[in-house]
């Protein structure tokens, strides 16, 4: 099978086993450069597994994974020149200055060490704080400095492995707008996460995930894969005579009155929507609003992850049988 | 050179953070210090309370004859101070238990440290190379626990120049002693790094990691016993052939301490 480095990400059919357990199984996907890709997935669904195999940190057991045109587990250390890497916890020498902890990844990396960390500590807004000991720091700026540690060379695929997760809502906010940033430079992210906000604020593209991929596509792709468009209707005088009016439009399929609110189904949203509001005016009605239903990212996860089975469940079982 | 560069970096941050603990800093210098003056206050015990006969009379004496076969000028010397000499020529052995300690305490820690920190995941997301890393580890804790060797070994000799008489450091200062110290302290020291840092990356706790570590202190440990009671005698040549073997056992021991070093086991495994 080809592999072709048109794509910052692209896997094929990758897999990954621990002993008898299934992390990984059959992932293929595509990434192109400068995308945002949110890799969703409750806890244990192989989230960072995925996320280092294509870090080229661990072997795939299976198929073939390719990060900004090198085969991931052939040139670790030239893959990790041109990756930068946000692991879940940002895993500093704490009695280290924040400016030392920087200078000691970067020196690793054949980059004007010195800088790019005094460039970054300014953009991450840890210079004034650039001496002090990375013990002392709140989570936040440690989540900070970790990602100005993951930018020091620049890279052009970055991993993001849970980048929000344990801060406060204001530490979270500012590390949304750095990636926001990073996003507009046009790096290609591949954000593994189960905030689910986060993921809608900030992705081109989701990928739901448990141990493999169950969808894949921008969130608005998704929700009309999943559910039918919604037309509702906020009346001020609601009767059984506008209901009547509204099931006698051609284009309705279904509709059902429910307090002040028409509920509606159309054939097709675009065209019969204003045929379903005229019908509904010259019946008398007083229409407070006309909208569509909007279904959160959160609906469509638990939809999509409630048909799909837990691969955790037997070895969770198997271990029970241990004890 | 880029390899060196990055072995330099692993270094700049070993002793930074070995210099930043005080607890590093006085394992490091107290150990010595207190291997020292243990031995020194024994032979001082020695050499002033002992009678020479009964020292004679005991396993001992079996060594100093070996000895004097060895060396006949000693045999000049009064009985107190041959026995002096021959205590004082177990030194050099002795003192490889300095960087022994010391190297497997601050290995053991280098590896611990990053599995405490959570720091191996994002260092080893770096292009650094697992040999460098082990290789820079081993290095910064072997060269102070060589240098606090040498240190002890001065010390040592004061000592003697101390207890007295002061002619007899002549008889002390043997090839074998630099031998010992020259060549042997260092390779001694990097095989309990590289035994430390292979415990590190296999056990679950520091703990186990010394313990593992300390297994090559037994051996070592037989083998003063054996020169001590005459069993033995190491001959310079001798101790070129022992540091010729530990070279080929560092070697060794680097190569199995890099293919131990799994990353994927050490991400996985280690929580």
């Amino acid at each position: 099978m080809s592999m072709t480095s048109d794509w910052a990400i692209e896997t094929v059919g990758l897999s990954k086993t621990f002993g008898s357990r299934l992390a990984v199984e059959d992932l293929t996907l595509q990434v192109p450069r400068g995308e945002v890709l949110a890799f969703l997935g409750p806890n244990g669904a192989g989230k960072t597994t995925t996320t280092r195999i294509l870090a080229g940190m661990i072997a795939p057991s299976g198929g073939r994974a390719t990060v900004s045109g090198l085969e991931v587990d052939r040139q670790p250390e030239l893959l990790h020149e041109r990756i930068g890497l946000l692991t879940e916890t940002p895993g500093f020498y704490e009695w280290m200055s924040a400016r030392d902890n920087l200078l000691f990844f970067a020196r690793f990396y054949p980059i004007p060490a010195q800088e790019n960390v005094d460039r970054l500590l300014h953009s991450m807004d840890l210079w004034d704080r650039r001496n002090d000991r990375v013990g002392s720091f709140s989570k936040g700026m440690k989540q900070r400095l970790a990602l100005a540690r993951a930018m020091l060379h620049a890279p052009e695929v970055l991993f993001l492995d849970e980048p929000t997760a344990g801060l406060d809502p204001e530490a979270a906010r500012d590390v949304r707008a750095l990636i926001g940033q990073l996003q507009e430079e046009g790096r290609t992210i591949f954000l593994c996460s189960h905030n689910l906000e986060e993921a809608e604020e900030l992705a081109d593209r989701i990928a739901l995930f448990r141990t493999r991929l169950v969808a894949l596509d921008s969130p608005a792709a998704l929700r009309v894969r999943l559910f039918r468009r919604t037309l509702l209707v906020e009346l001020e005088n609601p009767c059984l005579m506008l209901l009547e009016a509204a099931q006698r439009v051609s284009g309705v399929q279904d509709v059902s009155l429910d307090g002040n609110r028409l509920t509606v189904h159309l054939l097709d949203f675009e065209r019969d929507r204003p045929l379903l509001v005229s019908a509904l005016v010259e019946e008398g009605a007083a229409i407070r609003s006309v909208f569509e239903e909007q279904h959160s990212l959160e609906e469509i996860y638990l939809s999509l992850l409630a048909d799909e089975p837990n691969k955790l469940a037997p070895v969770v079982d198997k271990e029970r049988r241990k004890r | 050179m880029k390899g060196r560069l990055r072995l330099r970096n692993v270094l700049w941050k070993e002793w930074k953070g070995l210099l930043a603990s005080t607890s590093s800093l006085l394992m490091v210098t107290l150990i010595p210090v207190v291997i020292v003056a243990q031995i020194l206050f024994v032979i001082f015990l020695v050499s002033r309370l002992v009678s020479p006969d009964a020292l004679a009379a005991s396993p001992l004496g079996n060594g100093l004859a070996q000895l004097l076969a060895g060396r006949p000028e000693l045999a000049a010397l009064p009985l107190g101070q041959q026995f002096q000499v021959y205590l004082y020529l177990q030194l050099p052995l002795y003192l490889l238990l300095i960087p022994m300690m010391v190297a497997n305490m601050l290995s053991t820690f280098s590896i611990i440290e990053e599995k405490q920190t959570r720091t191996l995941e994002p260092l080893l997301a770096t292009p650094v190379r697992t040999g460098e890393l082990l290789l820079g580890k081993a290095l910064a804790g072997a060269l102070p626990a060589v240098l606090m060797t040498w240190v002890s070994a001065a010390l040592c000799l004061a000592g003697i120049a101390v207890i007295g008489p002061s002619s007899l450091l002549g008889f002390v200062l043997t090839p074998s002693w630099l031998v010992s110290l020259l060549l042997l302290a260092p390779l001694v020291t990097l095989l309990s790094f590289l035994l430390g840092v292979i415990g590190s990356s296999r056990a679950a706790d520091s703990k186990g990691a010394q313990n593992f570590a300390l297994v090559e202190v037994l051996p070592f440990l037989a083998l003063v016993a054996a020169q001590v009671l005459g069993v033995l005698s190491l001959s310079p040549w001798a101790l070129l052939a022992v540091s010729a073997g530990l070279a080929l056992l560092d070697f060794l021991f680097l190569r199995l301490a890099i293919s131990l070093f799994r990353r994927e086991s050490i991400l996985v495994s280690w929580r």
